[in-house]
């Protein structure tokens, strides 16, 4: 068969032949059609081998062509690990083999199959570490296996986002059940949002045989998506994989490249059943495959998944995929029925009718194969005996497929994450489930109802439910269902004295393994599954959890339920960090002037959220550019954007109240026109901000914050006046202000072209007082503030005219020499002045007397936050001390953080260190000993490379003692 | 008659740089975008669209009286928190809180009412404190068919019409920034009224745009609203 010669339509649901693809695998060229997964593509043209396992380097094919399995991982050009059942084929795409020492056709690893013996279960956490210090030599070897598929390391990421989803009811899968469900509640009014993993809508209705004429369910699939499809109500998301259930409905669902995050008032899962394996030796080989994907490969692709078929099956299912087989033109050489009879007497009539053998009461013993295990050739049937026992001899059939289906498995991974127990139900061989919360709803397959009448009438039934909560329906009386026939045989699970009887195909796990794992004394299913690592793989425990919750119970001598299966945590499949971290959202703020400092050449760097300049030029003269800048300021006239300052309006007739509680200063009788220094402490009397309090008006402050307190102390603000109910308006001005300090010794000359309406004068507008008047025609707070030590003023206007005000600003200062300069400029010149800044200069531990803030106390005032706690930090001892400290220009500088030495102790930390042209030498400020801080004293400081300086600790500030410069 | 440029205006919105290929109409003392291109773009404000109306004027009044005083200066106010409506004039008031009231300018008076209002307000010791809303925050209208789609992919909210229905108000969060959302439509245009953090509104302008790429959402001016 080649990829033109399929079977004909109507099989091939899923491809287009008019639209054929070429493709390369393992550097063969091949021809598939639009549609096709390169799985199906692949078998088509006749190639099973997809795959080696991952720790015997077993040839493996596909197994579930649903991409439930490990078996079908592949490589692509930028991806490893990729389900080559799942991913759609592409024109000129390539593909490759995974995980192999040679050629995928010869894996030289495969020989590591023969050595299984001297692997067995719990060896790797036994077998590397003696003797001691032997690990280092295996180490290396073990990684070097380790691991599947390669990473393109460069590789561009790609666009990934997320969006919400709100609706009515989510259902989850889009088989008959979830069909049905879905149609019920929109056409009672419901928003509904179906989600289905595969390409298509229907389920098993796509594939599966559900009567001997097998009329029924192409009828019904059609009937229900063309309701489905175009219906107002529903929006349909295919390809995408509800991941996890969270409290609430709160439900991820990934599509291509992004994740829905669902928001749904009521969830309906109808995620169907996973097709269970039996258990034999060699039941992994290509070619043996679950029944229904035997189905599917000829339903959707119209492939012929072989040419010479045995039919293993413990319910009817297996013999109507064997009427499937045969109609494809298979030649079906036998059904083998674990049970003595099918529970439908019609298909023993219906097999008879075709000539296809039936072996009742026997199983598949062994898969056999020639040498390189690249294909099942036959299998031996044995009659089964006894619980997992078989005749000493059986008989040979050849053939080139195998198809097995051992029962169901309920997908039941988003329902227990919801809280839902799973019980082992003995009639029925099956775990069902139960416990579900509230608006929640469970429909079909997963929910134990296979007979399609059955199915319907609970979705139904499930939707009218649904709708009932949603306030759409009333509810309806319980739905009344059909007794249904056992699906799932109860111990499909033939052990052979050669092993490679696969319990979990992922991990090469044989009967013995687990029941091993057991004899070592993990009888919990959760330690068995960690020691052996049953369940760990790709599949989740898929196609493992029954039979290894069977083979434990056994093992232990408890029954299924009690032994149950482990925890099914999210996600229900893998899910790229992409997908988790989506479109990133890093905000940022910009002032109005920011565009300027960009024109300017600023170097930015953060503060914050904002984005500020550091200094103007290139970062490798920051420096020079720093030094320029501040001997600018301190002989001339700088501008500095001071916007992102925090800034509050409190105002109200209890405004100065406010600000004498929340602040340690007192604020009750500060004139009208004047600014006063303002710092805060927490309940522990620990510095928390600082700023400044001008007054404008009886009941109106205007109060600064630091750039990254702000917010915080706003709403420290709306925390204690919502206690202490004050009659007082507090608003959060902070971005509606644009501010700049136009500062140095030309400051009044630049002001005065600009400012007609206030008079500047040292005498009328002196040092912290505040006014308002216009500056170029806008109104502007004017503040005299000395933070950088030289006569300034600080300009507010509201933050529209921002840009315009720097504009002015500049042109205005032109004559005077006007020059910017950036935050690290301005922490310089600050630091000769002495002045801290909150949070740089002082940690989580800082009180008021370790910074020689005491002078900014009120101690006369009956009460400021912290107050208590002020006291009780002062009547201690000081133990240490924020000092300022000297070193010459030629020695190694301290960096901030580096350690303070007392003895061989260490006593405190730098905060702050630059040098400083003015002053010629390198100035700083660090914590210490308390019996350190008394100028004069030797600060030892360990710098890079552990070399220890001798610093001076000096009486603050460094430069212009008695502030004359700011005052004048 | 030379283009009209933002510079030459004292007030200007932060996003004028991003609209650098449009043309400008004068608003007030500042300017807004007319258009973008020649063609019509109605069709595409039906579609999905942003439009910045920073310059426009807005203007918030909280306290105990401002009620009061809103009524007394010819207001239709909300009955309830998160509620907002348009008046006659075609301003919309939307209120925030018990005593919160957020005044939106309309574009047949280029913003004047609302300006006035702005202008017009003395501090006294009235319980009515004006709240400088055109300083603080910006002001983006996201028209269309998928403002709620859009919105999704940034928000948490349900802003669906049947949960956010014409004259609601959420005050929440979109792309990690606090914003205000009102729908108030223009006529039959489905809008939402957006007000972001006036410094972080070049951020929140790409984030929109980014969201709005797959709907075909572009960037808009005025002319196709009037």
């Amino acid at each position: 068969m080649t990829a033109f010669s399929r079977l004909p339509a109507p099989m091939g649901l899923l491809i287009d032949r008019d639209q054929p693809l070429r493709f390369n695998f393992d550097g063969k060229p091949y021809q598939g059609f639009a549609g096709d997964s390169i799985a199906s593509a692949l078998a088509a043209n006749g190639r099973w081998l997809l795959s080696r396992s991952f720790k015997y380097h077993r040839p493996r094919g596909p197994l579930t062509m649903a991409g439930q399995d490990a078996n079908t991982l592949v490589q692509l050009p930028s991806e490893p690990n990729v389900l080559a059942d799942l991913q759609p084929l592409a024109e000129g795409l390539t593909v490759t083999g995974q995980n192999f020492a040679g050629s995928l056709d010869n894996d030289r690893d495969a020989l590591l199959g023969k050595f299984s013996k001297f692997m067995p279960v719990g060896f790797y956490y036994r077998s590397f570490y003696k003797p001691m210090g032997i690990w280092k030599v295996w180490e290396p070897i073990i990684r070097k296996k380790a691991g599947l598929g390669v990473l393109d390391l460069k590789f561009q990421p790609e666009y990934h986002d997320k969006a919400f989803l709100f609706v009515d009811l989510a259902v989850v899968g889009a088989g008959p059940a979830g069909l049905t469900a879905a149609l019920h509640a929109a056409n009672a009014g419901a928003k509904v949002l179906l989600i289905e993993q595969q390409a298509y809508l229907g389920g098993a209705l796509a594939w599966a045989r559900f009567d001997v004429a097998g009329q029924r369910a192409d009828a019904l699939r059609r009937e229900l998506v063309d309701a489905v499809q175009g219906h107002p109500n529903i929006q349909i998301l295919k390809e995408a994989t509800c991941n996890a259930w969270f409290t609430d409905n709160f439900l991820p669902v990934i599509q291509g490249n992004r994740l829905y995050k669902v928001r749904a008032k009521q969830c309906i899962v109808a995620s169907g059943a996973f097709d269970q394996p039996v258990v034999f030796r060699n039941n992994d080989l290509p070619g043996v495959m679950l029944a229904s994907a035997a189905q599917r490969l000829i339903k959707l692709y119209a492939v012929k998944p072989g040419q010479r078929a045995v039919v293993l099956t413990g319910n009817d299912d297996g013999y109507l995929a064997a009427l499937d087989l045969f109609e494809a033109g298979v030649d079906v050489a036998a059904v083998v029925d674990m049970r003595e009879l099918p529970a439908d007497a019609a298909l023993v009539a219906a097999l008879k009718k075709t000539g296809i053998p039936l072996h009742s009461g026997s199983t598949v013993y062994e898969a056999l194969h020639a040498k390189g295990m690249r294909h099942v050739t036959g299998v031996d049937v044995r009659r089964i005996v006894g619980k997992g026992q078989v005749a000493g001899k059986g008989m040979q059939i050849d053939c080139d497929l195998l198809c097995m289906s051992a029962g169901y498995m309920p997908v039941y991974q988003l329902l227990c994450q919801a809280g839902g127990k799973l019980s082992y139900d003995d009639t029925q061989a099956a775990f069902a489930l139960s416990g579900l919360p509230q608006n929640l709803g469970v429909a079909g397959s997963v929910n134990g109802r296979h007979d399609l009448d059955n199915l319907l009438r609970e979705a139904a039934q499930v939707a009218n439910a649904a709708c009932a909560s949603l306030g759409l329906q009333e509810a309806a009386a319980p739905a009344r269902f059909a007794a249904e026939p056992r699906v799932n045989y109860d111990w499909p699970i033939f052990p052979h004295p050669d092993g490679k009887d696969f319990v979990d195909f992922d991990e090469d796990l044989q009967v013995r393994d687990i029941v091993n794992a057991t004899r070592h004394g993990y009888r919990d299913v959760q330690l068995v599954k960690r020691f052996s690592t049953v369940g760990m793989g790709p599949s989740q425990g898929r196609h493992s959890a029954l039979p290894t919750a069977r083979l434990v119970a056994q093992a232990t001598n408890r029954s299924v339920s009690e032994t149950g299966v482990t925890t099914a945590r999210p996600p229900f499949v893998a899910e790229k960090l992409a997908h988790v971290a989506g479109r990133g959202f890093d905000p940022y703020r910009q002032t109005a002037m920011h565009q300027r400092h960009v024109e300017l050449g600023a170097k930015m760097m953060p503060a914050g959220v904002w984005q500020r300049p550091a200094y103007y030029g290139k970062p490798e003269e920051r420096e020079a550019c720093m030094q320029a800048e501040a001997r600018h300021v301190r002989e001339k006239v700088g501008l500095i954007d001071v916007s992102t300052l925090g800034g509050l309006d409190v105002r109200g007739p209890d405004a100065a109240e406010l600000l004498n509680r929340l602040y340690t200063f007192a604020f009750a009788k500060q004139p009208v026109g004047r600014s006063r220094y303002a710092l805060m402490t927490n309940e522990h009397g620990v510095v928390i901000d600082d700023g400044v309090c001008a007054r404008f008006a009886d009941q109106h402050f205007y109060v600064s914050a630091t750039t990254s307190g702000v917010d915080r102390i706003y709403q420290q603000m709306l925390k204690w006046n919502a206690q202490w109910r004050l009659n007082v308006d507090i608003t959060n001005v902070t971005a509606a202000m644009a501010a700049v300090n136009l500062a140095g010794p030309r400051a009044r000359n630049v002001l005065r072209k600009l400012c007609t309406d206030v008079d500047l004068s040292a005498e009328d507008f002196p040092y912290l007082a505040v006014r308002q008047g216009t500056v170029a025609g806008i109104p502007a707070r004017l503040l005299r503030v000395g933070f950088v030590g030289e006569l300034g003023y600080e300009i507010h206007v509201p933050a529209r005219y921002g840009e315009y005000l720097w504009d002015a600003l500049m042109q205005a200062g032109a004559k005077d020499e006007i020059r910017p300069f950036g935050v690290e400029t301005q922490r310089l010149l600050r630091l000769e002045k002495g002045h801290v800044i909150i949070s740089q200069d002082t940690d989580g531990m800082t009180h008021p007397a370790e910074i020689d803030m005491g002078w900014a106390i009120a101690r006369s005032k009956p009460f400021f936050v912290g107050k208590r706690s002020v006291e009780i930090l002062e009547a201690q001892p000081l133990k240490r001390k924020l000092v300022g400290f000297v070193l010459p220009a030629t020695s190694a500088k301290p960096l901030e953080g580096h350690l303070v030495l007392n003895g061989p102790d260490i006593s405190g930390n730098v905060t702050s260190c630059e040098y400083s042209q003015t002053l010629g030498q390198i100035i700083g400020l660090a914590y210490c000993a308390f019996e350190q801080s008394a100028p004069g004293s030797t600060l030892p400081i360990r710098v890079e490379g552990g070399e220890v300086v001798q610093a001076t600790v000096v009486k603050l500030p460094f430069f212009d003692p008695e502030t004359q410069r700011q005052e004048l | 008659m030379a283009a009209l440029q933002a510079q030459q205006f004292i007030e200007r919105s932060p996003l004028y740089r991003q609209q650098a290929d449009a043309t400008l109409g004068r608003l007030g003392d500042s300017v807004i975008v007319a258009h973008y291109g020649e063609h019509d773009e109605s069709p595409q404000l039906q579609r999905c669209a942003l439009l910045d109306l920073t310059n426009l004027a807005r203007v918030g009044f909280r306290g105990a009286a401002a009620a009061e005083y809103l009524l007394e200066r010819g207001y239709q106010l909300p009955e309830a928190p998160n509620r907002a409506l348009t008046q006659s004039d075609g301003s919309h008031v939307a209120r925030l809180s018990q005593t919160e009231y957020l005044l939106l300018g309309s574009l047949r008076d280029a913003g004047a009412r609302i300006a006035a209002e702005e202008a017009g307000w003395q501090f006294s010791e009235t319980a009515n404190y004006l709240l400088p809303r055109q300083d603080s925050h910006a002001w983006l209208l996201l028209t269309g068919a998928h403002i709620a789609e859009v919105m999704a992919k940034l928000c948490g909210v349900d802003l669906r019409p049947e949960a956010f229905p014409v004259g609601a108000v959420a005050q929440t969060s979109a792309a990690r920034i606090n914003v205000i959302v009102v729908n108030l439509p223009e006529g039959e245009l489905p809008c939402f009224q957006i007000l972001c953090d006036r410094a972080s509104v070049a951020y929140f302008w790409d984030a929109l745009l980014d969201a709005m790429a797959e709907f075909g959402g572009q960037p808009a001016g005025i002319d196709a609203l009037l």
